[in-house]
């Protein structure tokens, strides 16, 4: 049966995911994970939600999603047997390289291709297969049919993103923050000749994108032609899908919103549970079940 | 570092046989074909194997070298169309294929193992050992992601020992989506698919913009790297690309002429702009210049070598 990964990011939403019945739980490490300042654990809580999560038999899984320089790759992957000792054995990467990386110094590691490495296809499947990943996480925007070719690929487990804000431009190919505002700022947590490329999505800011996305254009052409417009996206969430999912054999489900509070995160994964529950009752959810997200949650806040 | 020639090559791209039959192409050497945005652009060149093995043959037989690229962002249904292309690529004896999805590197490394690779800017080759994974799955060329500074796709040529093809002219590709925003305006504007992403459509705010060709966007400024060519070969590059899939013939000629002349001189130890060059630019830069990201800035602002360019 495949089994729910929730979103956690802070001790109070670990505390939501684990009492709504997540089977896994994904958090990111100060400075280290795209999710930003907002959705992320300083050592001290990351040791307890380990600790908290495993007395449920719960594993915690760790985002280190951000692409450092190189000169600061040497000081993340220092970091890792701290991470080792505290009992975390997957961790969720944002690159190839760094993947590759992980792969050769730290064999005993779980490590999960995540959404922001951009694989669509059965093809980006089995590169990251090859590469020494064991996961690969699809956007939600993968079918039920897509997501079983990408099965079908074999020696990896498939995770889908099944609730997640689908922005204009997919995730793992947008620069235009950076275009607009790129600002290397000082990593949280103390180190120093390390910063982090705030407004860069894929090598990780706090947490700002700048909404680039999110704001009213004008559409202009050559013949003068002027429209307001806003580039499109949605709160995605195929919870009617979870049995097709699961029949196509994709082994996690996986929610989105680090940034999520309590309040909003419990019942959203206790909904995605009980569609898990149904789906192994041979029940279908009905696809409106879900309620909408409201904006300021979307994006930046994700 | 790869090994430093004395030669240099300049490349642009061109999404279909009509575009290149009324493109001059004499400054460069080489040209990418195929749209890597959309699958119903017309006359997409990945999309039809008869046009795509005429377009190899008509820039050879201009005495250019013919690549082929990829989509930005294929999906499963895209594979098999992809493939076909590859077929003809490799039937035809194209000089390479530019891939910016690391499916596909794998894809023509384990089935066309005869085509050179280049690694596209969307494949998202930010460090030395991105690059290094890349090569070892038949990379042989790279497109280091265009928010790296030069400074970091340096360290990453003297690390990886693979040519890498550097952004130095055009509208620079910030993002690929699954949607096209310009369909909802085909009855407003009385012009429907696939003419409608050949429109210049800009997203406009307060003192800058974007430029959208409906499932992709780009810089509205264009990267100018011109007077910052002899930095460029200091360094050892010698693989350069004028971004042009959004652009008219005259861009793609005029920038290309502007180029060849600017390289030649700057190998050649002179490496000053000249004033018509400029002329000739700022005439093709709707919303004005920028140079991306390569001095640590945001991408759309312009750092100047010299105070005496504009």
């Amino acid at each position: 049966m495949a089994m729910l990964l929730a979103p956690a990011g802070s001790p109070e939403a670990l505390e939501a995911a684990l009492d709504a019945g997540a089977d896994l739980v994904y958090v990111g490490l100060k400075g280290w994970s795209r999710g930003g300042a907002r959705g992320e654990l300083d050592w001290q809580e990351l040791e307890d939600a380990v600790g908290r999560a495993g007395a449920r038999g719960v594993e915690v899984q760790l985002a280190l999603n951000t692409i450092p320089k190189p000169r600061e790759r040497a000081v993340l992957l220092d970091q890792i047997p701290r991470v080792v000792t505290l009992g975390i054995r997957t961790l969720i990467v944002n690159d190839v390289g760094i993947l590759s990386a992980l792969r050769g110094r730290y064999p005993q590691l779980h490590l999960t291709a995540s959404i922001g490495c951009g694989a669509q296809n059965e093809a980006d499947v089995a590169f990251f297969r090859d590469v020494g990943a064991a996961a690969v996480v699809l956007p939600g925007t993968v079918g039920p049919d897509e997501a079983a070719a990408c099965v079908a690929v074999g020696g990896v487990a498939i995770e889908v993103m099944l609730h997640m804000v689908e922005e204009f431009v997919l995730l793992g190919k947008c620069s235009m923050p950076s275009y607009v505002h790129l600002r290397p700022t000082a990593m949280p947590g103390g180190l120093t000749d390390v910063t982090r490329q705030t407004g860069s999505m894929k090598r990780g800011g706090v947490g700002a994108c700048y909404k680039i996305c999110e704001q009213p254009w004008h559409l202009e052409d050559g013949h003068g032609r002027r429209e307001t417009s806003m580039l499109p996206s949605r709160q995605l969430s195929r919870i009617g899908d979870v049995a097709a999912y699961v029949a196509a054999g994709v082994q996690v489900l996986k929610l989105q919103g680090r940034s999520l509070p309590p309040q909003l995160l419990r019942p959203l994964v206790a909904r995605y549970r009980r569609a898990l529950e149904d789906a192994g009752a041979g029940a279908g959810t009905p696809p409106t079940a879900e309620s909408v997200l409201p904006p300021s949650w979307t994006v930046v806040g994700r | 570092m790869a090994p430093v020639t004395a030669r240099f090559e300049l490349t642009t791209s061109v999404s279909n046989l009509r575009q290149l039959r009324t493109s001059d192409l004499a400054a460069y050497d080489a040209v990418y074909l195929g749209n890597i945005y959309c699958r119903l652009y017309e006359g997409n060149l990945l999309e039809r194997p008869a046009e795509l093995r005429e377009a190899i043959r008509v820039a050879r037989d201009r005495g250019r070298q013919a690549y082929l690229t990829t989509y930005g962002a294929p999906r499963n249904d895209a594979l098999q169309v992809v493939r076909g292309a590859l077929e003809v690529a490799a039937a035809e004896g194209a000089a390479g294929v530019e891939v910016h999805s690391v499916g596909l590197l794998k894809l023509v490394h384990d089935e066309f193992p005869s085509l050179p690779i280049h690694v596209g800017n969307f494949a998202n080759v930010y460090t030395d050992v991105g690059a290094d994974v890349l090569k070892a799955f038949g990379a042989t060329r790279i497109a280091p992601h265009y928010e790296l500074t030069l400074d970091e796709v340096d360290e990453i040529a003297r690390s990886c020992g693979l040519p890498l093809e550097l952004l130095v002219h055009g509208k620079m590709p910030l993002g690929v989506s699954e949607f096209c925003i310009l369909l909802e305006y085909e009855a407003t504007w009385g012009v429907g698919c696939p003419d409608l992403c050949q429109q210049e459509v800009f997203l406009r705010k307060e003192g800058w913009g974007l430029k959208s060709v409906g499932k992709g966007v780009l810089s509205g400024r264009d990267v100018c790297m011109l007077e910052h060519l002899p930095r460029l070969l200091a360094s050892g590059h010698r693989h350069f690309r004028i971004e042009t899939l959004s652009e008219s013939p005259a861009y793609r000629a005029a920038i290309g002429a502007v180029y060849r002349e600017a390289l030649t001189r700057a190998m050649a130890g002179n490496g000053r702009p000249e004033p018509q060059w400029w002329q000739a630019i700022r005439d093709h830069a709707r919303l004005g210049l920028c140079n991306g990201f390569y001095f640590g800035q945001s991408g759309m602002d312009y750092v100047a070598a010299h105070d005496d360019h504009t």
